[in-house]
């Protein structure tokens, strides 16, 4: 029975890291999916947004997850000046290197938040941060809980957006064909920006439920990113429900790992899967095969 | 000539410079300093074989470092001697697990690389911090102590390192060079064409990963042996990985000494700031000057600085003439075309496709597609637009697994072989949008073409001897003799078909399949064509070519097939294809049947 209550007790928590995983890769595989631009800096985006959940309820007292609906606007501002002041131009220069360049912000981010919030690590820590509902034998976290709501929440709310506005049309319509787009009177390059912003609020929220469940420091961004890209991967690069996927099945693999295997390899979880399915199954789980032409596009 | 002379007067002064340093003055600040550039160097020259020439960024490569020292550390302890002694197996271990990570490659690229390049970087330090009953985990490993004299100081590190940047230097102008650079060139430019003119680039790739990762993995032991003691933290270091990436791409990707000088920049702007800004914020305010660099160098820089001061003096010394634009290509006459070098023509059928299906989802888009095509005959396949006719030629050369169904050369099936393994079992192929590779010059695009795998051929130099004589002679025959040295990528859509032409002449193919070689050419380079391909036929080889142009594509033909909805709908003589009322209705309507009476 104690077998049992262990592994339910394993998913249980999988699947609720699962959620905030996911709403953390979303607005960076809305971005993959519609620009093709692998945005490296995402994952600083969450930290700042962290730092800026502690710091509000540091001063304020204010509950960290409801700071982090409220930041959703300032990391879409946030994302589309880095849209466009970086990502922009360096498309128009050297497609190849996007990647880079927000490599470079995200360094240089790091950097900058080291500054500012220090070295040492941080967490916000609410009344409800160490308490949890009991189901039996079961334990549900409140904070796990209530961030996975508010992630999935969130998810649905964006999934509204892309699909019942025309914005969400528009950002569709770019994604499959930029130029067809424009030729029926879509401004491309307004509803790119739209998009990039769009994804960078989703870190808003992200980086709350970040500051509650879990320590961090300026350079946890190398930590969350390579998670985000691992999701991504197992999903399927630009894939929306891949990612949702991709999450759950990471969230419970690095639960699994803690309870059976031990809890400090819990964390090269992700780059395993990264290279696993690589070798296996390059495309992700639900990303189709583009159909290779015989010529380019 | 005094130019190069004096070029390489100037390097070979330098590299004295570099070597007498140590000579010169006993300072320690700066030996250090030089054998922290040495450690860049050598890692952004491996990096520049990888993101350089053969296209594939990666942001782990410092891992490298890593895998080398450890793997010298743990080695030279367990044997008890000096970490140099080892250091090659510290290559070795670094060039395996490069070759893991090219096996990740095999089905994925561009991005999904740089992932999996950082993944490895992360996970390798991972492992490393938690095996620590090896490694010695969070607590460190100690390396021995240097046995030499102290008055020697730190001569032997500095000295084996610079050889390292030396050996580093070599080896990249020595693939440059050769027939296995020009081949990762063509991969950077376009992957699947490099597959289709007989580059296997599965094993160009694993080479030059092996490539890039050994000396790396050298200087990791060597490097480990230096600070003493080896941690996570300055062995998998990602900003180290960062300056690597930094210095190749400021010095210039894809050059030879733009690592080196990006190794010099890094490593004293790195030095200044450390210096200059002390404390406790001197961590923060590195990354925030490196990543800004980084930055600023995509933005501003994105070519590096070697290409972009080579191409304004290029520029000033030639200016702006040398355009390919050119002479009129009726007014030269055809050389003969070159020879076949082959096996005795038979009359039986060389290319035979059977049963062809090949589904895209729910669309069938080849619906058992029977067709020989006899050997030296030319065969036209039509058909509407949609009709399969390009499937058709995707099966053939191998740029789709087909569903079901046979393809065979010669007698010989071909269907379960990769894409170059069919190019050297003789499948030449054009596309209907001439694809190139548009940073090489013409004659390169032609030499890297290979009819033949062998490894001994890869060191082969690309830029003289027989194979540059070769694409010469064939560039010559399709009418682009004056245009060897210029960029392909300067070239109109007419001449890049011709290009393509000598190109997959270079494989010396059986069976030649042309993709629309008419449209959208000017009629004089269509009559070249014309005579082109009757002459090449003469020479013994089969055509099977893909056009709307019935008058041209059917003047030449001695065979056609019709395809529609990716069925074969009449297979004969032209005149008699021409006839058939169900090709009529089908595909080429009234007009052509009147243009046949005429």
């Amino acid at each position: 029975m104690a077998t049992v209550t262990l592994l339910l007790q394993t998913l249980i928590l999988g699947l609720l890291a699962g959620g905030v995983y996911a709403l953390m890769s979303s607005g960076f595989t809305l971005v993959f999916g519609v620009m093709k631009v692998i945005n490296l800096a995402h994952g600083a985006m969450i930290v700042l947004a962290a730092f800026l959940t502690w710091w509000v309820w540091d001063r304020t007292g204010l509950d960290p997850l409801l700071v982090g609906i409220f930041l959703s606007p300032v990391m879409g501002a946030i994302g589309w000046l880095l849209y466009k002041t970086v990502i922009a131009r360096v498309q128009r220069a050297d497609w190849e290197l996007t990647l880079v360049a927000s490599f470079g912000v995200a360094v240089a981010a790091g950097g900058v938040m080291a500054l500012v919030w220090g070295a040492e690590g941080h967490a916000a820590t609410p009344s409800y941060f160490t308490t949890s509902f009991e189901l039996g034998p079961l334990v549900v976290p409140q904070a796990q809980l209530y961030a996975c709501v508010g992630a999935v929440a969130m998810l649905a709310a964006l999934h509204a957006l892309l699909r019942g506005t025309f914005l969400g049309r528009a950002i569709r319509a770019s994604a499959a064909n930029r130029d067809s787009a424009a030729l029926v009177g879509i401004t491309v390059e307004r509803t790119m920006a739209a998009m990039f912003a769009i994804g960078a609020a989703t870190t808003g929220f992200a980086g709350a439920a970040l500051s509650v469940l879990y320590q961090f420091v300026p350079d946890s961004h190398y930590r969350w990113i390579g998670l985000i890209l691992c999701v991504v991967i197992l999903g399927g690069l630009g894939s929306f429900l891949g990612a949702g996927l991709g999450a759950g099945i990471l969230g419970v693999s690095e639960a699994l790992t803690s309870s059976y295997v031990d809890a400090r390899w819990a964390t090269a979880v992700p780059y395993v899967l990264i290279i696993v399915v690589l070798l296996v199954r390059p495309q992700g789980l639900l990303g189709g095969r583009v159909r290779a032409d015989g010529v380019p596009a | 000539m005094t130019a190069a002379r004096a070029r390489r007067a100037v390097i070979a002064g330098l590299i004295l410079l570099v070597a007498l340093v140590p000579v010169f003055t006993p300072d320690t600040y700066i030996h250090n300093l030089l054998i922290l550039t040495f450690v860049v160097a050598v890692t952004a020259s491996g990096w520049n074989i990888v993101g350089g020439f053969t296209g594939y960024v990666s942001l782990g490569h410092g891992a490298f470092i890593g895998v080398g020292g450890y793997t010298g550390g743990v080695l030279a302890a367990h044997w008890d001697v000096s970490p140099f002694l080892v250091a090659p197996l510290g290559g070795l271990a670094a060039a395996l697990v490069a070759l893991l990570l090219g096996l990740a490659t095999r089905k994925t690229r561009g991005a999904a690389f740089v992932i999996v390049s950082y993944a490895m970087l992360e996970l390798l330090g991972l492992v490393t911090r938690n095996w620590s009953g090896v490694t010695g985990g969070s607590q460190g490993f100690l390396m021995p102590l240097p046995s030499w004299d102290v008055r020697f100081q730190n001569w032997p590190f500095y000295y084996a390192l610079f050889v390292l940047v030396l050996l580093s230097i070599g080896m990249t102008v020595a693939i440059r060079r050769s027939k296995l650079g020009l081949g990762l060139m063509a991969i950077r430019d376009d992957e699947d064409k490099a597959a289709g003119v007989g580059v296997r680039t599965a094993v160009y790739k694993s080479i030059a990963f092996m490539a890039g990762a050994v000396l790396v993995g050298v200087a990791g032991t060597v490097y480990g042996y230096y600070v003493s003691t080896l941690s996570v933290g300055t062995m998998f270091d990602i900003v180290l990985s960062m300056q690597v990436v930094l210095a190749a791409l400021v010095g210039g990707r894809g050059t030879v000494w733009g690592p080196v000088l990006g190794a010099f920049l890094v490593v004293s702007l790195s030095e200044l700031t450390n210096t200059t800004l002390g404390g406790t914020d001197a961590g923060a305010f590195r990354l925030i000057m490196f990543g800004g660099l980084l930055l600023v160098v995509v933005l501003l820089l994105p070519k590096g600085i070697l290409p972009t001061v080579g191409n304004l003096l290029e520029h000033r010394r030639r200016g702006d003439t040398a355009s390919p634009t050119g002479t009129r290509l009726e007014d030269t006459p055809l050389p003969p075309a070159p020879a076949r070098s082959g096996t005795a023509p038979s009359t039986s059928d060389l290319l035979r496709v059977t049963d062809l299906t090949m589904r895209f989802g729910g669309v069938t888009a080849l619906d058992q597609v029977t067709m020989a095509v006899p050997r030296g005959s030319i065969t036209a396949l039509i058909g509407p637009n949609g009709s399969g006719k390009t499937t058709v030629f995707n099966a053939i050369d191998g740029t789709y697994a087909v569903t079901s169904g046979s393809v065979t050369l010669a007698g010989r099936p071909i269907t379960g072989l990769g894409r170059a393994q069919r190019a050297h079992a003789g499948v030449g192929r054009s596309h209907q949008l001439p694809r190139l590779f548009d940073s090489l010059t013409v004659v390169e695009n032609v030499a890297v073409a290979t009819g033949e795998f062998r490894l001994a051929g890869l060191v082969r130099s690309a830029v003289s001897g027989a194979e540059a004589a070769r694409a010469a002679e064939l560039l010559e025959f399709v009418g682009m003799g004056a245009y060897l040295q210029a960029r392909a990528g300067d070239l109109s859509y007419g001449q890049r078909k011709l290009v393509e032409l000598a190109q997959l002449l270079m494989l010396d193919p059986d069976v030649i399949l042309l993709d629309e070689p008419a449209a959208g050419i000017n009629p004089t380079l269509r009559a070249r064509l014309t005579a082109l391909i009757r002459a090449l036929n003469d020479s013994g080889r089969t055509f099977v070519i893909i056009e709307h142009d019935m008058h041209f594509v059917l003047s030449l033909a001695d065979r056609a097939v019709v395809l529609a909805r990716g069925r074969v709908l009449a297979d004969g003589e032209p005149d008699e294809v021409r006839a058939d009322p169900a090709v009529l209705e089908a595909y080429l309507g009234a007009d052509l049947a009147v243009g046949a009476d005429r």
